[in-house]
């Protein structure tokens, strides 16, 4: 089902929403630093950042999650207490790439024998409203690794940006639940052409070229290559690239307690830090960089595709954005593919 | 939805320090409630999570064997800032676990087989467990020969040293103990794991190995296994890394694409050399 | 030309082995930007470039290459952080060798980017004027009005610590107000201040990218993680946030040289040399100490001495 929602609509549209539901979209932080929050009032939404900083994988699994609290009373032992997701949530304004990398996660998060109840939960409570991206950067690759800009796999609902209005599509029941909404109005042909035209325009702009397919096999023979000993070099061990990646899932479990009251937190973690593999004895598994580096890449384009069938990278270009050092993972999987001996071998920085 | 990161609540019933230097203390924990001791069913090699809230969780490999009933047991090497406070908690204290966890010894690969257990210091807590477990009578008969090798830097450090004189006098288990130095009172072997293990020379065959130890120990060992012709599908370990949340979510102690809570924490080495040597 | 002089000298001094490696600038895949290079081959020599987007200080790496004879290229600021880090005796084996090159100072990408609409494609440097072309635009900006903040109130501009010096030195200009940023901030209440430091630092992701790209946060184990004691929570609680951002700020009174990488490294844009350069001013004011000017002057936080001058020690 189609529909076109004006966007001197588009406040009272999201204002409706408000009262039903918790809403999460990108907020403008400051000039050029955006992340996905919830919003109290329609004026916060900023939807012109292409890739915020943070990604919407924060809105399903936060930074910084309190797991469960606790207070310890005299001898009866602890009473332990866990917080509920009260009202269904939204999601609005994630982009494709942000959308696939849910959908990696969650691989993950369930699974046969255990389920990640904090994600779990919140994964089925949200609708998510996806948005087109009509304008992709020179950094953004989703086409190379399955995904573009315009791909409605995992959205609930859809827009396009058409200037002065979006183009809504119900893709999933629980979009349709949004077909009777009083801010939609049928769209018409014109209103799709524009829209085919938009995504046809975006879809040919982004980077195909990425060789992404046929990776893990190569990289299966690339475990002791002295690739790793050189990528690493310049990478200075942060954590940027990790945290604003969509489909990072690592973290990390601690308590937090004070006297006889306390939570138990998860935090992410990086692969990238040496404390993240130090064992209380001193011994570090992945001593250096290059071991570090290598379980980056590995991770993102040989474990987990052993494991899920499918590269754990969107292609959303943030790492290669806000890396401090220019790190440039295309360049990386440029390198991997690269016939030996044909002159590309030093090329990568 | 079942919560699996929530410890269920167990009682200290009793502590012991173990060794000389008094950084091993094995925890005897009871179930507080009658439905989760009931539904905890485990195998040798499995591992648990143990909680003390405000201090934090750490993994433990379970010391006591299935047919020990009422109790689990740990032997916790005092070392950070969990364990630390595992040492200094008081019987009758609560204690969260989460568990059991990991995939634990192969027992039906290893059912009419010979096994060689081969351990090296305060890694010998779930080969503990997998050895009470073949030595009780129902079970005896599922494997063939029992060679036990254990090791430790003097005779103070042996964990479990009842339970050792106890299986000394049985005629079904062959038990070599060995230390680096010896006191006036030791009788057992002077000498190094791999050396030691060299000079009894145990037959491989239909025999699988187990190996736990140090990481320099299992170096040195191994070598010696291959001389004896153990192939890597029979020599299996069990490895520890930074595990956290040890149901395959949290990423910390992945191998490869092999997780060591979720895929181990018991790996043949035919499995282990197909991947990184991240461990 | 700087650039085919540092060519040809990073060139020669890897022909006869006086060095193992250079560090330096090279091109890469975005604009406005270089990238860290690690040259060891001769022929090497020839991806080194040199512009106003050699944002990082290079000298940050000298920890990881300890073991090799490294040529680094230094510009003024990253020159001062090899001194200090002399001074606190960390290259016992191997002191670099320091190509310096007197700074031009360095264009502020992230202000570039905001003076223009969509996405910029390609920047080139001509003269005084930065070029910049994206898919529907073409401007040119003056470099001098895209400076970094940091680069603006430097005063030190020429890496006299080097041992090679690639161009001709420039004129130092001695600053009426030499941070703009401190003044302002000296200027507001204490309230005022405090709200300016909390909405700044409540931006953070703990990623520690600022640590990493400072040459002097070298700790074998960072406050942040220690466990034992454990100083602060992992959280995004603002008073841990706050904590971070102070004690990283203290722990570097006496050694920053204010080159400003931290704040370049922040994927989330959060002001930090603020902070440091106030230190920083304080420290010159107390002590009349600059980091890194005097390769023997000690620095005041690390010395003690009964006979210290300064009335507000006693």
């Amino acid at each position: 089902m189609m529909f076109n929602l004006d966007k001197k609509d588009f406040d009272h549209f999201l204002k409706d929403l408000l009262e039903t539901h918790d809403l999460f979209a990108p907020v403008q932080l400051t000039e050029g630093v955006s992340v996905f929050k919830k919003i109290d009032n329609p004026g916060e939404v900023s939807l012109s950042q292409l890739v915020p900083q943070k990604s919407a994988k924060e809105v399903f699994f936060p930074q910084s999650e309190v797991m469960f609290r606790y207070q310890i009373a005299g001898n009866q032992g602890p009473t332990v207490s866990e917080q509920k997701i009260e009202r269904e949530r939204i999601l609005l304004g994630a982009r494709p790439c942000d959308i696939e990398a849910i959908s990696i996660i969650e691989k993950v998060f369930t699974g046969e024998d255990y389920t990640d109840v904090y994600f779990a939960e919140k994964r089925k409570r949200t609708t998510i409203i996806g948005l087109g991206c009509n304008h992709p950067l020179s950094t953004c690759f989703c086409s190379s690794t399955g995904g573009g800009p315009f791909n409605r796999a995992g959205s609930d609902l859809f827009f396009t940006d058409l200037g002065d209005a979006y183009f809504v599509e119900l893709l999933t029941e629980k979009g349709m639940a949004f077909r009777v909404n009083k801010f939609f109005k049928e769209a018409d042909s014109e209103d799709l052409g524009l829209m085919k035209e938009i995504e046809d325009k975006a879809s040919q702009k982004v980077d195909r070229t990425v060789p992404v397919e046929g990776i893990e096999k190569r990289l299966d023979l690339m475990v002791e290559s002295p690739f790793w000993d050189r990528a690493h070099e310049k990478c200075i061990g942060c954590g940027v690239c990790t945290f604003l990646c969509p489909t990072c899932h690592c973290f990390d479990i601690t308590d937090e307690a004070v006297n006889q009251k306390g939570q138990r937190v998860r935090n992410w973690d990086s692969c990238l830090f040496p404390i993240y593999s130090l064992e209380t004895s001193g011994h570090n598994p992945r001593p250096t960089g290059r071991e570090r580096t290598r379980q980056r890449l590995m991770h993102k384009f040989n474990y987990y595709p052993k494991n899920f069938g499918r590269v754990a990278c969107v292609g959303c270009g943030r790492c290669i954005l806000y890396c401090p050092v220019q790190f440039d993972i295309r360049e990386a999987l440029v390198y991997a593919s690269a016939k030996r001996g044909k002159g590309r071998k030093g090329k990568f920085k | 939805m079942k919560n699996p990161y929530l410890p269920i609540p167990m009682i200290l019933k009793k502590a012991e320090i173990e060794t000389s230097d008094r950084l091993l203390r094995t925890l005897e924990l009871g179930f507080k409630n009658k439905e989760d001791e009931e539904s905890f069913r485990f195998i040798p090699g499995q591992f648990c999570e143990l909680s003390i809230l405000g201090k934090g969780e750490a993994p433990f490999g379970i010391a006591s064997s299935p047919i020990e009933k009422t109790a689990l047991k740990f032997t916790i090497n005092k070392a950070g800032v969990v364990t630390t406070a595992l040492h200094q908690i008081e019987a009758g204290s609560e204690i969260g676990i989460r568990g059991p966890l990991g995939n634990g010894y192969p027992i039906d690969f290893f059912e009419g087989k010979n096994l060689l257990v081969i351990g090296g210091g305060f890694a010998f807590t779930t080969l503990r467990s997998l050895v009470a477990y073949y030595l009780h009578p129902e079970n005896r008969t599922k494997v063939k020969q029992i060679t036990v090798v254990y090791g430790a830097r003097m005779p103070g450090l042996l964990l479990y040293k009842d339970e050792l004189l106890e299986w000394e006098k049985r005629d079904d288990i062959k038990l070599v103990t060995t230390v680096d130095w010896g006191d006036k009172d030791w009788k057992g072997k002077v000498g190094l794991v791999p050396n030691v293990l060299e000079e009894i020379a145990p037959s491989s065959e239909n025999t699988c190995a187990v190996i736990c130890g140090p990481p320099i120990m299992i170096k040195f060992t191994f070598p010696k296994l291959v001389a004896l012709r153990f192939p890597n599908e029979r020599i299996f370990t069990s490895l520890e890394k930074r595990m956290k949340c040890g149901i395959g979510k949290c990423g910390r102690c992945n191998i490869g694409h092999l997780y060591v809570c979720k895929d181990g924490p018991v790996f043949s080495y035919a499995q282990l050399e197909k991947l990184p040597k991240d461990y | 030309m700087v650039q085919q002089q540092l060519r040809e000298k990073a060139k020669e001094l890897l022909s006869n082995k006086t060095v193992d490696l250079i560090i330096g600038f090279g091109e890469w895949t975005l604009p406005l930007r270089t990238t860290p290079v690690f040259i060891r081959t001769p022929e090497g020599a020839k991806s080194l470039v040199w512009n106003s987007f050699c944002e990082n200080n290079l000298t940050a790496y000298l920890h990881k290459f300890s073991r090799l004879k490294v040529g680094l290229v230094v510009k003024g600021c990253d020159a001062r952080s090899v001194t200090a880090l002399s001074l606190e005796k960390r290259f016992p084996n191997h002191p670099p060798l320091l190509i310096g090159i007197p700074c031009q100072r360095l264009v502020d990408r992230k202000k570039v980017k905001k003076a223009v609409k969509g996405e910029i494609l390609q920047a080139v440097e001509q003269g005084d004027l930065l070029l910049v072309k994206g898919e529907n635009f073409e401007v040119s900006l003056k470099r001098e009005d895209f400076l970094y903040a940091s680069c603006r109130s430097c005063a030190h501009r020429t890496p006299h610590q080097a041992h090679i010096l690639i161009g001709d030195p420039v004129e130092e200009v001695s600053l009426v107000d030499a941070h703009p940023e401190v003044s302002k901030l000296e200027g507001m209440s204490p309230e005022e201040r405090w709200s300016f430091f909390e909405k700044e630092t409540s931006r953070c992701i703990r990623c520690y990218a600022c640590r990493e790209a400072c040459p002097m946060c070298y700790c074998a184990e960072c406050f942040v993680d220690s466990s034992r004691p454990r100083w602060i929570e992992k959280s995004l609680s603002p008073s841990d946030l706050a904590f971070y951002h102070i004690v990283r700020a203290f722990h570097q009174t006496g050694r920053c040289s204010g080159c400003g990488a931290c704040e370049r490294a922040c994927p989330m844009d959060i002001r930090l040399t603020f902070l440091t350069q106030k230190l920083n001013q304080e420290v010159k004011d107390l002590y009349g100490f600059e980091t890194g000017i005097q390769p023997e002057a000690a620095p005041p936080l690390s010395t003690f001495d009964p006979e210290d001058e300064q009335e507000f020690i006693k």
